[in-house]
């Protein structure tokens, strides 16, 4: 099989991913609960039964002939739309762009889902990137420090640091880090405590005032970097660190340990010991000759990584309150907003298959031995 | 050696298991990371045993509400101004509704445990019938089984979690049910590759030849030799379901606000963090020695039983 042919096959083949689990949390906002349950989100106490029902309409769940609310509650045949004819309504509205409006509490009325979600996605993908680069910045010096020095105390070191991260619960972890930093070293908020608020407000590290940016991308990182405002980058900087780590810390200890367990196996191969036996010095032994083939399991997992933190977030935005997609994620669902956890879960899902498939083709530049 | 690497089924003579077994005995001796793993997880599952002796469970329905979150241990000091001092010694405080901290994390262990031990043992079973089937059969089913998980593999499991449980309703079955659902793709997965290894060693093609059917070979003879990394993850994964058990109860997906589970110990916690920081930190750091006494253990097994990494 050609490169091509494999790339094509793997696209047609995330087209089918994408629409099975459309359908499968289509079938489980709608199908499982009484079809009234979908209307729960949009009624309010002062609505009439006339006002119901055309809600009900509205949302594809009530047929256009169905007599009246009452009907409709008593599940009356002929006035609920099954739940398979409830999907192609949304599919068809889904692929035209509608994607309806948002249940999420704090949001203008009107405000569309789209819109609603890609406001507050660029806060996710800042935080998920922000974990990635700590966890390869961390988690691969950790794991080859480990190996080089194998069962001597940086090894055991980096052996905790990786299993305390891999078996530390993150929102604990997360926690822990705002009792450290905001209570006893108080980086944030300088001066002692006040008598009656534990914690000071005051701005420690960070600019009162940074100023604004333009919102080219509505992460403030990149907003912060490209209106070249630096008060507020730092400012941004600043208040993603702890959340970042915390995100991280799990992905690290993982990556530690298959970096470390690679890199053993292949200081052992007769390559190795040929250039050393060369007087090569082990600064290039180790990162020239064996770095490249130590990293080739890390690189696998990457796509696993990504799944991971954008699964991770969901925690970590809750216990930082930190605006993004994860953090609305759990209202969605706790209103059954079908078109916000389909959004997220369909370009979660992009996302993680477009990834699988980008290291499958690295790994065949990395590693010229594998054909497709 | 353990028993995947020999090549007849596991039919070798006693004396070399034996030595196999001393030798691996001998290993563990010297690993002590190891032992600090048995220790923790024994003391866990003793705690599991003895908890309801130890702590009347009916105390987690009681409410004292006047001795809500005091503090009265006097090695530990917070440093924190307003900490009410609770009248008699309490070695980790109250919760919000006044319970003693240290009760209910004793009470809380089992429930916790009782998930991981059937989330891990039903993924196991389904691992073993599903991936044992895709890897044996091959062909369009195993098509049709890895096309499966590959749906649930693009989703991050929490989410799917969390729609699971706010629709089917917030209990502990449902709980488990939502993490068993996330979990057994990845067994699914491991069975299959172990058995596509497997299946082509030559004590299949003996075993065929004797007549043997295929179901037989399959779960008598193959799964038998091909488990051991399986258990070996589930060791690894008790720890791991526990982590999803506490955060989907921490983020307030609790069948009851009183239910003394790690996570739904540690959600009181958040709201108190600045006030009361023991509320979070002692469930938290129950949870973080549960899951390293399982993930010290499972590895070791792993170095241990795998000659690949022993030195």
């Amino acid at each position: 099989m050609r490169l091509y042919e494999y790339i094509l096959r793997r696209l047609l083949l995330m087209i089918f991913v994408l629409f099975a689990l459309s359908l499968l949390i289509f079938y489980l906002t709608r199908g499982l609960l009484p079809p009234t349950s979908a209307l729960a989100a949009y009624i309010t106490p002062r609505m009439d039964d006339n006002a119901k029902l055309s809600v009900a309409r509205a949302l594809g769940v009530a047929t256009a002939n169905c007599p009246s609310y009452q009907a409709f509650t008593q599940l009356q045949s002929g006035c609920v739309v099954p739940v398979w004819g409830q999907y192609l309504t949304w599919l068809q509205n889904a692929l035209t762009g509608n994607w309806g409006y948002s249940l999420l509490p704090g949001v203008a009325p009107l405000t569309t889902t789209w819109n609603a979600f890609f406001g507050r996605f660029p806060f996710t993908v800042e935080l998920a990137l922000a974990a990635a680069i700590l966890t390869i910045l961390l988690g691969v010096p950790l794991g080859i420090i480990s190996a080089t020095h194998s069962n001597k105390w940086p090894d055991h070191l980096s052996r905790i640091v990786s299993l305390g991260g891999y078996s530390v619960p993150q929102f604990w972890f997360g926690a822990v880090l705002q009792i450290i930093f905001v209570l006893y070293i108080r980086v944030n908020g300088l001066g002692l405590l006040a008598t009656n608020s534990a914690v000071a407000t005051t701005c420690g590290i960070c600019f009162a005032s940074p100023g604004t940016v333009t919102a080219f991308t509505g992460a403030p990182v990149f907003d912060g970097l490209l209106s070249l405002n630096f008060p507020y980058l730092w400012d941004s900087l600043v208040a993603l660190a702890l959340p970042a780590l915390t995100l991280a810390i799990t992905s690290i200890g993982a990556i530690t340990r298959i970096v470390r367990s690679s890199m053993v196996d292949v200081l052992k191969q007769d390559y190795i010991t040929l250039a050393r036996s060369k007087g090569l010095k082990e600064r290039v032994v180790i990162y020239k000759h064996a770095l490249r083939n130590a990293l080739l399991p890390a690189v696998t997992v990457s796509g696993l990584l990504v799944s991971y933190l954008l699964g991770g977030v969901v925690v970590v935005e809750i216990v930082f309150s930190w605006p993004g997609v994860g953090n609305a994620s759990l209202a969605a669902a706790n209103v059954l907003d079908v078109n916000f956890l389909e959004l997220y879960v369909l370009v979660t899902a992009v996302i993680i298959v477009v990834t699988n498939l980008l290291v499958d083709i690295a790994y065949a530049f990395l590693d010229p031995r594998i054909k497709y | 050696m353990s028993r995947s690497e020999s090549s007849d089924g596991g039919r070798r003579d006693a004396t070399g298991r034996e030595a196999d077994l001393r030798y691996a005995l001998h290993l563990l001796k010297g690993n002590r990371l190891v032992l600090v793993g048995l220790f923790l997880s024994a003391a866990t599952i003793l705690l599991v045993l003895l908890s309801h002796l130890l702590v009347d469970p009916n105390l987690a329905n009681q409410q004292p509400l006047a001795l809500r979150l005091c503090w009265n241990n006097p090695i530990i000091n917070w440093n924190i101004a307003n900490v009410k001092t609770c009248p008699s010694q309490l070695p980790l405080g109250t919760d919000a509704y006044g319970r003693n901290l240290l009760q209910m994390i004793i009470l809380a262990i089992p429930i916790d445990m009782q998930i991981a031990f059937e989330v891990v043992a039903s993924a196991i079973v389904i691992g073993v019938v599903f991936g044992g089937l895709a890897g044996y059969a091959g062909g369009f089913v195993d098509e049709v089984i890895l096309r499966i998980t590959d749906v649930f593999l693009a989703i991050p499991g929490i989410l799917l979690a969390i729609v699971l449980i706010v629709v089917l309703g917030r209990s502990l079955p449902t709980l488990t049910l939502a993490i068993l659902i996330t979990w057994w793709p990845y067994y699914v997965r491991l069975m299959r590759s172990q058995i596509l290894s497997e299946k082509e060693k030559p004590y299949v093609e003996r075993l065929r030849a004797m007549g043997a059917g295929g179901p037989r070979i399959l779960y008598l003879h193959i799964v038998r030799n091909a488990i051991y990394p399986i258990l070996v993850q589930a060791t690894l994964d008790v720890g791991s379901v526990i982590l999803t058990v506490s955060a989907l109860t921490f983020i307030g997906l609790t069948p009851n606000p009183l239910l003394p589970e790690l996570g739904n110990l540690a959600s009181q916690g958040i709201a108190n963090i600045f006030t009361a920081p023991w509320l979070i930190l002692f469930p938290g750091l129950t949870i973080l020695l549960i899951s390293l006494g399982f993930n010290l253990l499972g590895d070791g097994i792993r170095d241990v039983f795998d000659p690949k990494l022993r030195r």
